[in-house]
């Protein structure tokens, strides 16, 4: 138990520690000055503080400290198109891009993990079947292929849904915590109800686009489970002792598929905030995905550096934390081997 | 009373694209109170049998029958449910790879209680249930030899010995005092005072409890203290079936008379220093099974004839597969 936990926090923390190592030397990769490159200021002759120092030296490991100690501190640079504090900025998007993930992934989990375990108790059935060429059509969906198409049909077609954004601008709503559909809850706006109905239709196709090949990625994961605990001698001993399918299902093959279910979808992260990015900027979700890939065309090195060193620590976060997590409740974890 | 009937069972398995009949024919008849020794090397389909009569087959393979019946019902034609119902508590297996029977997220102590018929739990409240059916666990585990059994009830399966986990097994299949327990290998690996203490308690049973039991094991040891008939297996198909004295002192199955003498200690007139008469080469696989009786290539009495597939043939109580049987002279006449 212990043992576990150290050794996943260790692998995170040596993982961290790369990716800063990486972000900072962006700074010298990136044409121009790296003092500018990694601040968004001018390295100039008065600038006080101990980076500006360390760069003036030509210390490059004072640098990289001083550097870390900066990023502690919430002082990430500033962008060079807006001039803006980078931090602040940072904190504005974010929550758009939780609040489409977090309900992708919930309707991802809602449809994809059912359906598997249906798939799955129907192996080589014809319900089977179905579930699995659908989803293979469905992983086969290019992101941003499927975001277009949505907002040709829906949109622009059927005109039924809105094509970006994600509050039309009618709605003047005081950002508190960030998420969308809570603060209009929380807001005194005269026109709530209509708010959160025009919110939630904003959301409906990033949404679905997000998760369309989530869905189907668990769906598979969820059915192969399924199917290899249901081949395995304890499931065919526990029905040969006679014991109802409900109890079966609950006490056995639910559990031990959850357990090689988890460390699958720890990996399906990345895939699902990449995902998530890319529909961001055809929707012009207002999140993170969207923030950074602007920056990019507007050469906005800091801004570049500091949103891909936050995007992939948070992917490596959750994904090693649901790793742990499932190493954890796994009591059969003493006899694998370890990542 | 026939417990259990099974005429000419034939599992059908598909390797590597062809049908393989991994059993073909076999016999076997159970009556109550009766304890019947299952023999026959590595790789006979002994396992399979057990198998095919608990319905824990791959769903795929083919299994037909002339008749398979549990007091008189069909095994293969009956509902699920019905099935299940059997299974609960009339008939109780022992599997042969007891950590692979076990499930490795849950506790024994989950497994052995859920398996608990609500029959036999006093009490009206959650508490008192279960209280009552731990007192059940712990004397059924100090039954087939656990000591510890807090100990054991608190583990998961990998975290045990493997005897633990066989003893355990027993005791699980024990718990709904079934009429029938079949015991595939149950005392494989065990030494030798645990063997006999797990020996004693299903003589017990069968005395005291009229429990049928169908034994399946290679030792023949074990076997001749217990077993009041035998049924030889090779390959799938049932050579030889019996009382077991008779089998034992008159095979007429080549197979048979190899199985009894390559046990030296259980060989009745072993001269000393004499050479072990056994079979040469070693039981085909699947995939390379002969035509005909399938010990041909093995027997030393093979003759032409033997491609042709033997019928059974019975004496008395004793049947046999072979066209050219020991014991006997032409005419079929002991
Ligand atoms: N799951 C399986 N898939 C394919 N062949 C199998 C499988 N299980 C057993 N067999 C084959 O069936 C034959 C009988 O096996 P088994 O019943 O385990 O023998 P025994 O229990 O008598 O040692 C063997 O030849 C084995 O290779
Ligand atoms: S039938 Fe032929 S090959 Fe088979 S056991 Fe008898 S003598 Fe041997
Ligand atoms: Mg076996």
């Amino acid at each position: 138990m212990l043992n576990t936990l150290v050794r996943y926090f260790n692998l995170i923390v040596i993982t961290l520690f790369i990716l800063l190592l990486i972000s900072f030397s962006l700074a010298y990769f990136f044409p121009g000055d790296p003092y500018t490159n990694l601040t968004g200021k001018m390295l100039l002759a008065d600038t006080d503080g101990p980076l500006a120092a360390a760069f003036r030296e030509g210390n490059v490991l004072q640098q990289f400290w001083y550097y870390v100690q900066n990023l502690t501190m919430g002082n990430w640079g500033h962008s060079f198109s807006s001039a803006l504090p980078l931090y602040d900025q940072i904190f504005q998007t974010l929550p758009a891009t939780l609040e489409l993930t977090f309900y992708a992934s919930t309707l991802s989990l809602v449809i994809g993990i059912p359906c598997g375990m249906l798939a799955g108790f129907l192996h080589h059935k014809k319900t089977d079947y179905t579930f699995m060429s659908m989803s293979m059509v469905m992983v086969s969906f290019p992101v941003f292929w499927l975001a277009l198409l949505l907002i040709l049909i829906f949109s622009l077609q059927l005109n039924l849904l809105p094509m970006s954004g994600r509050l039309s601008l009618l709605y003047d709503i005081p950002e508190t915590s960030g998420f969308v559909l809570i603060d209009i809850i929380n807001s005194s706006h005269p026109d709530r109800d209509a708010a959160l109905y025009d919110a939630i239709q904003h959301l409906i196709l990033p949404t679905i686009a997000v998760s369309f090949i989530t869905t189907a990625v668990f769906l598979r994961t969820t059915r192969r489970a399924i199917v290899d605990v249901m081949a395995t001698e304890y499931i065919k001993t526990a029905q040969t002792r006679g014991l109802p399918f409900y109890v079966i299902f609950s006490r056995h093959v639910l559990r031990n598929a959850m357990l090689s279910i988890l460390p699958l979808l720890a990996i399906q992260i990345s895939t699902l905030v990449t995902n998530v990015m890319i529909v961001e900027t055809v929707f012009s979700w207002p999140g993170v995905g969207h923030w950074l890939i602007q920056a990019i065309y507007e050469r906005d090195y800091p801004a570049i550096r500091i949103g891909m060193l936050l995007v992939s620590s948070i992917v490596v976060f959750f994904a090693m934390s649901l790793e742990c997590i499932s190493r954890l409740i796994d009591p059969s974890r003493d006899n694998k081997k370890y990542a | 009373m026939i417990l259990l009937d099974i005429k000419n069972l034939t599992l059908e398995i598909e390797s590597n694209g062809v049908l393989v009949k991994a059993l073909d024919k076999a016999s076997l008849i159970l009556e109550e109170g009766e304890i019947r020794a299952l023999v026959g090397e590595s790789g006979s389909g002994k396992s399979l049998i057990v198998k095919a009569i608990s319905g824990a087959l791959p769903p795929q393979w083919i299994v037909t029958a002339d008749r398979m019946t549990w007091r008189g019902q069909n095994l293969l034609t009956m509902t699920r449910a019905e099935r299940r119902k059997i299974m609960r508590r009339d008939i109780a297996v022992v599997f042969q790879d007891p950590v692979a029977a076990l499930d490795p997220s849950a506790t024994l102590q989950e497994q052995l209680t859920e398996s608990i018929p609500e029959e036999f739990v006093a009490g009206t409240w959650f508490w008192q249930k279960r209280r009552s059916r731990l007192d059940i666990a712990h004397s059924l585990l100090h039954k087939v030899g656990i000591k510890d059994t807090e100990y054991c009830m608190a583990h998961y399966a990998h975290e045990l010995p493997v005897d633990i986990c066989q003893k355990f097994m027993i005791a699980m299949a024990l718990v709904s005092q079934p009429t029938v327990l079949i015991a595939d290998d149950p005392t494989r690996g065990m030494e030798t005072n645990t063997k006999r203490q797990i020996l004693s308690l299903f003589k017990n049973l069968n005395k005291t409890r009229d429990l049928s039991i169908l034994f399946v094991s290679h030792d023949l040891v074990a076997i001749s203290s217990m077993a009041d008939t035998m049924t030889v297996l090779y390959c799938g198909q049932t050579v030889e079936d019996g009382p077991f004295q008779s089998v034992r002192k008159k095979p007429f199955h080549p197979y048979t008379k190899a199985l009894m003498d390559s046990a030296p200690s259980f060989s009745p007139d072993l001269q000393p220093k004499s050479a072990l008469i056994a079979l040469g080469g070693t039981i085909p696989t699947l995939q390379h099974l002969p035509i005909g009786c399938r010990l041909g290539p093995r027997c030393p009495r093979a003759q032409k004839k033997c491609v042709e597939t033997p019928v059974s043939r019975k004496i008395n109580q004793h049947t046999y597969r072979c066209h050219f049987p020991m014991h006997l002279d032409d005419k079929g006449i002991l």
